[in-house]
């Protein structure tokens, strides 16, 4: 397609309008927006609400925050080392890694 | 034609004591005998009309030329004109707050409304998956807080920063969130890898013939250990295992119900060296 001709300028008005938020006239229906934050419970056919306490958002804080030394960064001075996974396929992520560790350290349960 | 008229009455008004005392003085005095013999509140020359030819209000509004912006006052005399006014009284009330206030954590320090370029910039880099994989959940648990909390700070410092309407360090305060987000990023990558690792080892772990996944009794038996078990007693390996498995009860009881959250807790805390 040569360079200016209309499909291309389309193209790019798609594009810009790919990064807006969509809203209910850019869908079919039942489009739901919401917040990003979820129900906490379900609506009654009385136009009340009950509140579902397992849905609801419970923050488990840690109770040695205080005396937790590590910091959200690593100082530059400290190169990122690569790990050996050298014996196990999935490197990382295999289970005889795991396991292995596991009998070597726990154990028990 | 309607400004001659005033200007003709004050002419006159000018004029009239000077020619009154033309008399006894020459005409070169006449300016500064009328300017004395003037009253000490009215200007000598006024463009506007006498109050008693203003025109009625053009309507019924009773607040018509009251205005507290320059300041009017009333229209009529009030009982209380010539009374001071009364002022409001200084008071301040005082208020207490808690110095420990966990609110304050949402700031760096109580006297400093916004960190400068130069602190916001004094930062490492974030975490990796690689180091993260080294750590314990309670570890990685309260790093994750940590994370929350400093990117609290920088969110108010952002806030702070809209509202003066301050350009400077932005870009400082967004490149230290950038950081921390990929430090988050990667304790979230390092959970999930060990979960899947943790689903995989427990199928695993079904064919193992040193785990005993039923709940009862030893979850582990080394097979050197049931090796020399059978030797000892000529058994057959599930017999050997029984004496182990009471020790290993006397030492630990919780060894009891294998939970897979307890198994992946506990074992996540205790291969945890620290980096």
């Amino acid at each position: 397609m040569p360079r200016g001709s209309k499909p291309r300028q389309v193209f790019q008005v798609a594009r810009s309008f790919r990064k807006l938020p969509l809203t209910t006239k850019d869908i079919n229906k039942g489009f739901y927006k919401g917040t990003g934050t979820g129900s906490m419970g379900r609506h009654t056919k009385f136009g009340g609400y009950v509140i579902d306490w397992q849905k609801v958002r419970t923050y488990v804080v840690p109770p040695s925050l205080d005396s937790f030394k590590l910091s959200p960064f690593v100082t530059r001075k400290v190169e990122p080392t690569r790990g050996e996974y050298s014996g196990f396929a999935k490197g990382p992520k295999s289970p005889e890694m795991y396991l292995e560790r596991w009998k070597e350290q726990n154990g028990l349960d | 034609m309607a400004a001659s008229a005033p200007i003709r009455s004050s002419i006159g008004r000018v004029l009239q004591p000077a020619t009154r005392c033309s008399a006894s003085t020459s005409s070169l005095n006449l300016p500064l005998r009328a300017s004395l013999s003037c009253p000490p509140n009215t200007s000598s020359f006024s463009t506007s009309a006498p109050l008693g030819e203003r025109r009625p209000t053009r309507d019924n509004n009773r607040l018509r030329g009251l205005s507290s912006i320059y300041r009017s006052g009333t229209k009529g005399r009030m009982a209380v004109d010539g009374f001071p006014t009364p002022r409001p009284a200084d008071y301040k009330p005082k208020l207490t707050t808690d110095p420990n206030h966990g609110l304050w954590d949402f700031f760096y320090a109580k006297d400093k409304a916004l960190p400068t370029p130069e602190e916001d910039s004094q930062h490492g880099r974030a975490w990796t998956v690689e180091e993260l994989r080294h750590k314990s959940w309670e570890d990685l648990h309260a790093l994750w807080w940590v994370c929350v909390k400093e990117r609290n700070r920088i969110a108010t410092a952002t806030r702070e920063r809209q509202r003066l309407k301050l350009v400077v360090g932005e870009d400082e305060s967004k490149t230290r969130n950038y950081e921390i987000w990929k430090t988050m990023k990667a304790i979230k990558h390092t959970l999930t890898e060990r979960y899947y690792a943790w689903e995989d080892a427990r199928e695993l772990a079904e064919k193992d013939p040193e785990i005993d996944l039923s709940g009862e009794g030893n979850p582990y038996t080394p097979r050197d250990y049931l090796e020399e078990e059978m030797e000892q007693l000529g058994h057959d390996s599930k017999a050997a295992a029984q004496p182990g498995e009471e020790k290993f009860m006397e030492e630990k009881s919780a060894a009891e119900s294998v939970d897979p959250s307890s198994l992946l807790k506990t074992e996540q805390t205790q291969s945890s060296p620290r980096v």
